[in-house]
C-alpha cells in the first residue's frame, strides 16, 4: 500500500514535468500529420488500379497508419533511453539508489506519466483533421478488438519501455549511447510495422518478423485494432508478448544489478 | 576529418545506421512493388533511382552542412556564435564550412551505389553528358535542401528554442521520395509547386531515366537560385537582429 502512494506522487510528479513539454507533444503531433500525408500519398498511389494489397482496401490501410500514430504517442518510448543514460552518465543515478524506489519501477511510471500525456494530446491534431480523415476510416466491429488492445497495449509499452531501459542502462559501460538507440530505433520502426504494414512481406519473412520482439511492440496491438489479424492468433500472440515482457525484465534486471557493480567499481 | 576519426567506433556506428535507415526505404520500395507494378507510372527501379536520388542529396547535405548548420543553431541560443563573427570573411560561409563529416560522405557513396544499381537495372547508358547533367541537377537540389535547413536554423535568431525545428526540414525532404505524378489538388500545389520539396528529386531522376527536358531543369535551377536567396536573406536578417540582441 505504502509502495503504491509512493509511486503515485511519482506518477502526479511526471505528470506535471511532462506537462511542461505540451507543446512539443502537441508540435510533434502535427509533424505525424505530415508524415501521415506522405503514407496517404504513397499509398495512395499504390492502390492506384489496385483494389486490394494483400488483401486489405486503401482504407484499411489508411486507418493501420492512422492507428499507428495514435498508438505511438500512447506507447511509444521517445527518448527515456536518453533520459536514463543521462542520469547515468552525470550521476544523478546515485539519489536513487540511496533511496528505498525501485529505479526500473520509477521510471517506468514517469513514462506512463509522460504517455498519459502525450496520448491524449495526440487526438487535438488527429480530431482537427478528422473531418478529412473520416471518410478514408473504416474500423472493423468486433467486440473482441477493443478489449483485446487494451492489454496489448500495457504489454506493448512495457516492451518499448523495457527495451529503452536496457539502452539507457549501456551508458554504465559507454559514454555514448545515441548510436545504439538510433541504430534499435531503425530496427524497430521497421520491424514492428511502422514502415509498412508487416503482412506485406512475402511470407518466410512476415514470420521472421514475427519471432522478434519487434513485432510486438507496435505492430501487434495496431493489428488488432485495425482488422490485420484474427481471434486466434491474436490469443496465440499474447503468449508471446507476455514471454517477451519477461525475458526483457530479466534482461533489464541482470543488466542493472552488472551495471551497478561497474558503476560502484568506479565510483569507489 | 582527422578530428572525427578518432572517434573511429562511433563512425562506423553512425555508418551501420545511416546505412540502416537507407535499407529501410529500399525495403518499402521492395514491399510495394510486390503488390503493384506501378506507382503514379514509375516502375520499380524507377521508383528506387528516385529514392537514391533523394537520399544522396540528404546525404551530401549530412555531409558537407548539417552538423555546422546545426551548431549554429545551439550556438546562437548559447552566444558562442560570436566566435564566428569575430572572424575575417563572411559569416554565412565561415558556419557552412567548418567541417565535414564524414558518415554523411560516406553514405553519399552508398545513396550513389543504389542509384547506380537502379540505373543499371533500368538499363540506362546517360553517358558523360547525362551523367554530368544529372550532377548539375543534384547540386542544385543540395543548393535548395541546403536553403531549407539554414531556413529552419535561422530561425533560431527569433525564437531561442528551436529544438525540434530540424523536424520541418525532415518532413519536407520526407516528400521527396515520392513520385510528382503521385501529388494531387492541395498536396500538388503546397509540395510541388510552392515548396520545392517534389522537384528536388524528381527532375535529376526523370532526367536520368527520360532524357533531358529544359523546362525542367530550367525550374530546377531556377528554384534553387530563388531559394538560396531567401535562405540568404532570412540569415542575414537574422545577423542584424543577433548582433542587437547581444550588444
Amino acid at each position: 500500500m505504502q509502495a503504491l502512494t509512493k509511486y503515485r506522487h511519482v506518477f502526479l510528479v511526471g505528470l506535471q514535468s511532462n506537462l511542461v513539454y505540451r507543446w512539443n507533444f502537441l508540435i510533434r503531433g502535427f509533424f505525424s500529420l505530415a508524415r501521415l500525408a506522405v503514407v496517404f500519398i504513397l499509398w495512395g498511389a499504390a492502390y492506384a488500379g489496385v483494389a486490394q494489397i494483400g488483401g486489405y482496401s486503401i482504407g484499411q490501410t489508411f486507418t493501420y497508419f492512422t492507428a499507428l500514430i495514435a498508438l505511438q504517442f500512447m506507447i511509444g518510448a521517445f527518448n527515456e533511453d536518453y533520459q536514463i543514460g543521462e542520469e547515468i552518465r552525470n550521476g544523478l543515478i546515485n539519489q536513487f539508489l540511496l533511496k528505498p524506489i525501485n529505479y526500473y519501477l520509477y521510471r517506468f511510471t514517469v513514462f506512463l506519466a509522460a504517455r498519459v500525456v502525450s496520448g491524449a494530446l495526440v487526438f487535438v491534431p488527429l480530431v482537427v483533421i478528422f473531418p478529412l480523415l473520416r471518410s478514408h476510416l473504416t474500423l472493423p466491429g468486433e467486440l473482441w478488438r477493443p478489449l483485446l488492445l487494451v492489454p496489448a497495449l500495457l504489454l506493448a509499452a512495457l516492451l518499448q519501455f523495457t527495451l529503452a531501459f536496457c539502452f539507457g542502462l549501456l551508458a554504465f559501460w559507454f559514454l555514448e549511447i545515441q548510436g545504439f538507440v538510433i541504430l534499435s530505433f531503425a530496427a524497430e520502426t521497421l520491424l514492428s510495422g511502422q514502415i509498412f504494414p508487416l503482412d506485406l512481406l512475402p511470407p518466410s519473412l512476415f514470420h521472421f518478423a514475427q519471432l522478434l520482439p519487434f513485432y510486438y511492440m507496435m505492430y501487434f496491438p495496431a493489428a488488432i485494432l485495425t482488422g490485420r489479424i484474427d481471434l486466434p492468433a491474436a490469443l496465440h500472440g499474447f503468449v508471446a508478448q507476455a514471454g517477451w515482457v519477461l525475458l526483457f525484465a530479466i534482461a533489464a534486471r541482470f543488466i542493472w544489478l552488472s551495471g551497478l557493480r561497474k558503476h560502484t567499481a568506479v565510483g569507489g | 576529418m582527422v578530428r572525427t576519426m578518432m572517434f573511429r567506433f562511433d563512425f562506423f556506428l553512425w555508418s551501420a545506421v545511416e546505412l540502416a535507415w537507407m535499407s529501410v526505404n529500399v525495403l518499402l520500395v521492395e514491399v510495394i512493388y510486390r503488390h503493384t507494378d506501378s506507382l503514379a507510372g514509375w516502375n520499380k527501379y524507377e521508383m528506387l533511382l528516385l529514392v537514391g536520388t533523394s537520399m544522396l542529396i540528404q546525404r551530401l547535405l549530412m555531409g558537407f552542412f548539417w552538423s555546422n548548420l546545426f551548431e549554429m543553431g545551439r550556438n546562437v541560443r548559447t552566444g558562442a556564435f560570436d566566435f564566428y563573427l569575430a572572424q575575417p570573411g563572411n559569416p554565412l560561409f565561415m558556419v557552412s564550412t567548418r567541417k565535414l563529416d564524414p558518415d554523411g560522405l560516406a553514405n553519399s557513396v552508398v545513396a550513389a551505389a543504389v542509384v547506380y544499381y537502379a540505373a543499371h537495372r533500368l538499363g540506362l547508358h546517360p553517358g558523360v553528358s547525362g551523367v554530368l547533367l544529372y550532377m548539375a541537377l543534384l547540386a542544385c537540389g543540395l543548393v535548395i535542401h541546403y536553403s531549407l535547413f539554414l531556413l529552419t536554423t535561422s530561425l533560431t535568431f527569433w525564437i531561442i528554442k528551436t529544438e525540434g525545428i530540424e523536424g520541418s526540414y525532415f518532413t519536407v525532404v520526407d516528400f521527396s521520395r515520392l513520385p510528382r505524378e503521385a501529388f494531387h489538388g492541395f498536396a500538388n500545389v503546397l509540395m510541388v509547386y510552392l515548396l520545392p520539396a517534389v522537384i528536388v528529386s524528381n527532375v535529376p531522376a526523370i532526367t536520368l531515366i527520360r532524357g533531358f527536358r529544359p523546362v525542367y531543369a530550367l525550374w530546377l535551377g531556377a528554384a534553387s537560385v530563388a531559394w538560396l536567396s531567401l535562405a540568404v536573406f532570412v540569415f542575414n536578417r537574422g545577423l542584424k537582429r543577433y548582433a542587437s540582441a547581444s550588444s
